[in-house]
């Protein structure tokens, strides 16, 4: 009754095992074509891949709430105005399985994780990114420490910056101007000459204690390396996030204002829901053995 | 189903092609472990009858530096003011932050959070930031009244409905209660405070600092 139909005259199943058997044909032959690449040239890349430790994702502006899933979990209305990247459902209630499941404005789209910044105002008036993009890089730390770079533990909950600065001296906030880089760079915002776009540097810290998913300010499960390398306290090196926000504005700064206050109050929050094996994977193809790789995670 | 089945082969095979392509320098990088330590998620989700969650912590902790920076208001008071009806409201809703306020307090302790206020010097939404608390100092009578009234009011109104959220989303019993004492009260005080608005004649708007009309109440 509930056994399968018989096999002898069935269509589908003859085209299946022809193209498993294609399949294994076709995978023969790239091994062999591998391993003689690998034989014939051992450290030659082959292709002209491009010796950068990094992969991508370009998250458009999702949208804007009070709210704050890492600072302010449960508590609705209870942050400054928040502009989201990425998972589209994000609210003060979000967990990780609420970004598994959610879409994402993210290239790539499987890119489910929640970035968040501070809403930037000119003249009261919200003014959101045109491009954003999240940069998961090998870099700041010795060849050997990039190396044995790790993935992002999955719920991984992090902030870098500092949303309470009271000055340039306790930010690592980094305004500049985007087709000008005759503007110096600063801690606050910078006067960008008509035509450019004001844009946002933040580095987040790549060394992870290799346990905590959170702490309790938030920051310090990771922290930034030390002489090229991972302090003892935190010893498993992931990749460094880089958050560069463009934003179509520029001219008086005097006219901009973040929801946390001046320039130097920049932050970014990442709530990280890469699926597993896409994000180890990067990690492998692209971090590790140096290799600039786009939103694929594949060599450019 | 032939094209379907055509295409998802090509997929595969792509899939296959791509995963082993990356160039690999095998030979000089050492193999890093396949999986990295399991991780913990540091603060729990949920919580026995005296266990706190991340709700809860964070609540206490708004509390806290919402509490903090009202009360220098209030003190201001008596110095800027004759009005009886005003200062006997100030008087009334200051005696209520410092009492949630050390509810709050001896709770972070419990909870083990550091006793440090973690929003210092951080303007959020429904506080009262440095330049208006040096507006109110030169302001007396009817304009120090209007100021008062507005940052009053957004203080009350984002404790309500902070207060309600930890009730709906917080675990630990005495701080669920300390967040019905605090919506109680402060709903009591602003309908106190309209009584006062009645009486003076219409006040302004009190905006929160960093939300722009339309979406203040997005949330």
């Amino acid at each position: 009754m509930d056994r399968a139909a018989p096999l002898s005259g069935n269509p589908r199943r003859l085209r299946v095992a022809t193209a498993i058997g294609a399949l294994l044909v076709l995978l023969g032959t790239y091994l062999v074509s591998a391993t003689d690449r690998a034989d014939a040239a051992p450290g030659d890349f082959g292709t002209n891949v491009i010796r950068v430790a990094e992969f991508p994702a370009d998250c458009t502006y999702s949208h804007r709430l009070p709210d704050d899933p890492i600072i302010f979990p449960g508590l609705p209305g209870a942050s400054h105005m928040h502009s989201f990247f990425g998972a589209t459902v994000t609210n003060a209630n979000t967990t990780l399985p609420d970004l598994v499941r959610s879409p994402t404005s993210c290239n790539p789209a499987v890119d489910v994780s929640s970035y968040w910044v501070p809403t930037l105002y000119r003249d009261n008036v919200a003014v959101e990114p045109a491009i954003a993009t999240f940069y998961y890089l090998g870099e700041g730390v010795r060849a050997d420490v990039v190396a044995n770079t790790q993935p992002f533990p999955q719920g991984l909950r992090l902030v870098a910056g500092n949303a309470k600065a009271t000055g340039p001296n306790d930010s690592i906030a980094r305004w500049s101007c985007l087709h000008a880089g005759q503007v110096p760079p600063s801690k606050d915002f910078v006067n960008c000459p008509s035509g450019t776009m004001l844009e946002s540097y933040l580095d987040f810290p790549q060394c992870w204690n290799g346990r905590d998913l959170d702490s309790a300010d938030h920051k310090s499960h990771l922290a930034y390396p030390v002489n090229q390398a991972c302090p003892s306290t935190h010893p498993v090196h992931v990749p460094k996030l880089r958050q560069v926000l463009r934003y179509p504005v520029n001219g008086d700064p005097s006219r901009f204002r973040l929801a946390s206050g001046p320039g130097y109050t920049m932050h970014g929050d990442f709530f990280n829901a890469w699926p597993v094996a896409e994000m180890a994977r990067r990690v492998q193809d692209c971090i590790r053995p140096v290799i600039k790789c786009g939103h694929d995670g594949r060599p450019i | 189903m032939r094209q379907r089945t055509a295409s998802t082969l090509l997929v595969a095979v792509l899939l296959v092609a791509g995963c082993g392509a990356g160039p690999r320098d095998d030979g000089s990088t050492p193999t890093p472990p396949a999986t990295p330590p399991a991780a913990t998620v540091a603060p729990p989700s949920t919580g026995t009858a005296n266990s706190f969650n991340p709700t809860d912590v964070a609540w206490l902790q708004l509390t806290v530096a919402m509490a903090e920076r009202l009360l220098p208001v209030l003190d201001l008071v008596p110095a800027r003011t004759t009005d009886p009806a005003w200062r006997r409201t100030a008087a009334q809703v200051a005696a209520t932050q410092r009492a949630d306020l050390d509810r709050a307090h001896r709770l972070l302790a419990e909870a083990g959070a550091p006793t440090t206020n973690p929003h210092e010097g951080h303007d959020m939404p429904g506080m009262v930031t440095a330049e208006q608390l040096t507006a109110l100092r030169s302001a007396s009578g009817q304009p120090f009244h209007r100021l008062l009234a507005g940052h009053l009011r957004a203080h009350l109104e984002q404790s309500v409905r902070i207060a309600a959220a930890e009730q709906q989303n917080g675990v630990q019993p005495a701080t669920i209660s300390l967040a019905s004492t605090v919506a109680r009260s402060g709903t009591a005080d602003l309908t106190r405070l309209d009584g006062l608005d009645r009486a003076r004649g219409p006040q302004p708007a009190a905006g929160h600092p960093d939300q722009t009309a339309g979406e203040a109440q997005a949330a």
